[in-house]
């Protein structure tokens, strides 16, 4: 079931939301302010395929609330939904991150529609980079779940479950930190620079900050290293990026 | 974005102001020094030089009187957007709904409810936005008659009681003595709903206002509202009674309107030859507004 969370402090609208967003389907949670929003979606890995996001909140507003996303690294698709139709400020909600823009009053049939479109783009990329075959889309919206997993040491990664298995533990991965993990490991041995993990993991051709990426490596790290101060298989190559090795003892 | 960018121009204006009154006054000393004998150019000079410094000056102190009328104003048409489409796209949204799905007597109850509160606060703002028109314009005459004041508080008691469902504990009143005013019942009563609507508002969750009126001097009678809610800092008690003005921060954001309110009151004391402040110890210790108007005998 597809979890959706709407930030609205407009209770009406936002029962409204929740009524129609429930019956079609959906598991919804609301939030009234910017800053709870924030604290639901930078946990470590929040349960929320979908955001919807008003702007004129109390205390943090939305533009605020989804550029702070995006920079944390936390790509859930959202749609902006607010009274806001000014050209600046459509403009200015797509600069901080948001994938789509809706102004009130909206048509219901339009806003579900958007919804649904943001997840199936959503679920288009999951399938995309679980397919290692790179075999053309299919045409059809489920996720194609080749079971593929990696294995080094006493870890495994399986990418179709979004899990790493440290021994007999479990940890779930969120799906930015699996496709990060599978692009390291594709180049197993070799050096990735940050620029080309933009491009090859987020899709993103220009000059985002990098930090992202680091805070997804300190991530990872805390998962598969022993010590994620004395990385072994998550390296870093300076003035370059990072390296995945598989078996430290060989490498060395 | 907009803000950030018209306070760097304020700042720009300002020092460009600075700058070239501080160059024509180095100019003219050293001027003066080198040419002390030309009495009766020297004369016109500074003449001249007075005013073409207070010119500058003058078109300062307006271009940045000017930026911040702007700012305020794009505060007041964002705030009129939220205020007049948000309602509009709730009771759309219940419409759509009921139309188009399976809803049952409850949730249809309580859709019918939602839609009935979301067009009250419609009207509400598109009475404030009318009344403000008409309490602006000097032309606007008054209809004036007779008008018992303890009366009209009772009556926005009791509407503000149901409005924003609060016990009469809570939304207390201490009537005075009865007094009568001469005004105009309607723009009264828009006044001193305001100010309990306001009181309510900004009082947080925990709603404790007191409403009194008193006679002072036995010339005035005064309405005084006081909340034990979130207060105004000192320096904000002038400004809060302007058109489109809000107090900037976090602290207003919390609380939705137009910025109309208070600039109401004040108009309809104005218009009827009395006046109306605020009090306050600071954020977070309360507030108290006093409407006071002239008595007739």
């Amino acid at each position: 079931m597809n979890r959706v969370l709407i930030v609205e402090d407009e209770r009406h609208l936002a029962d409204g939301l929740r009524f129609n967003l429930e019956a079609e389907g959906y598991q919804v949670g609301v939030v009234e302010t910017g800053e709870a929003a924030l604290e639901l979606l930078l946990a470590e890995s929040p349960a929320i395929d979908v955001v919807i996001l008003d702007v004129m909140l109390p205390g943090k507003d939305g533009f605020t609330v989804m550029s702070e996303m995006r920079h944390a690294g936390n790509f859930i698709p959202t749609l902006m939904l607010t009274a806001r139709g000014h050209p600046d400020d459509v403009l200015k909600g797509f600069e901080a991150g948001a994938d789509d823009y809706l102004t009130k009053p909206f048509e219901l049939d339009i806003l579900i529609a958007r919804i649904r479109g943001l997840l199936r783009r959503r679920e288009w990329l999951y399938a995309a980079m679980n397919n290692t075959n790179n075999a053309p889309a299919s045409h059809t919206t489920a996720p194609v779940e080749p079971k593929d997993a990696f294995t080094f040491g006493d870890k495994s990664v399986h990418f179709d479950l979004l899990e790493l298995r440290v021994g007999g533990q479990k940890f779930p991965l969120t799906l930015m930190e699996a496709n990060v993990l599978r692009y390291l490991i594709q180049h197993e041995g070799k050096p990735v620079s940050r620029k080309m993990m933009l491009e090859q993991v987020w899709g993103l051709h220009e000059d985002t900050d990098t930090r992202a990426i680091d805070n997804f490596i300190v991530r990872l790290r805390r998962y598969i290293e022993d010590d994620p101060t004395r990385p072994r298989h998550l390296l870093t190559v300076r003035g370059v990026g990072y390296r995945f090795v598989a078996s430290p003892a060989q490498a060395s | 974005m907009v803000v950030a960018g018209r306070r760097k121009s304020i700042a720009f204006f300002i020092a460009l102001g600075a700058g070239l009154i501080s160059v024509i006054i180095l100019l003219y000393v050293g001027w003066v020094l080198l040419n002390w004998r030309s009495g009766i150019l020297l004369f016109l000079g500074v003449m001249l030089l007075a005013t073409i410094i207070s010119g500058v000056i003058l078109n300062t102190i307006f271009l940045v009187r000017e930026i911040r009328r702007n700012e305020q104003h794009d505060a007041f048409i964002n705030a009129v957007t939220h205020e007049l489409k948000t309602p509009v796209a709730s009771i759309r949204l219940f419409l759509e709904t009921l139309q188009t799905r399976a809803v049952d007597e409850t949730k249809r109850k309580e859709f019918y409810h939602a839609m009935l509160d979301e067009s009250d606060r419609l009207l509400a703002s598109i009475e404030q936005i009318l009344r403000t028109g008409r309490v602006g314009a000097a032309a606007h005459k008054l209809n004036l008659s007779p008008i018992n004041l303890g009366v009209v508080v009772e009556e926005c008691l009791t509407r503000a009681r149901t409005l924003h469902h609060v016990s009469p504990e809570s939304l207390a009143y201490h009537p005075g003595p009865s007094a009568t005013i001469m005004g105009d019942l309607d723009e009264v009563r828009a006044a001193v709903a305001n100010l309990i609507d306001n009181a309510v508002k900004y009082s947080g969750g925990d709603v404790k206002v007191t409403v009194e009126t008193a006679q002072v001097d036995g010339k005035y009678v005064a309405l005084r509202v006081s909340d034990h809610g979130v207060g105004i800092p000192k320096t904000e008690l002038k400004h809060i009674f302007k058109r489109f003005y809000r107090v900037p921060g976090q602290f207003a954001t919390r609380v939705k309107g137009i910025g109309l309110g208070l600039y109401i009151v004040r108009s309809v004391a104005k218009r009827h030859g009395g006046r109306a402040w605020a009090e306050s110890e600071g954020p977070g210790r309360g507030s108290t507004f006093v409407l006071q108007l002239p008595i007739v005998k």
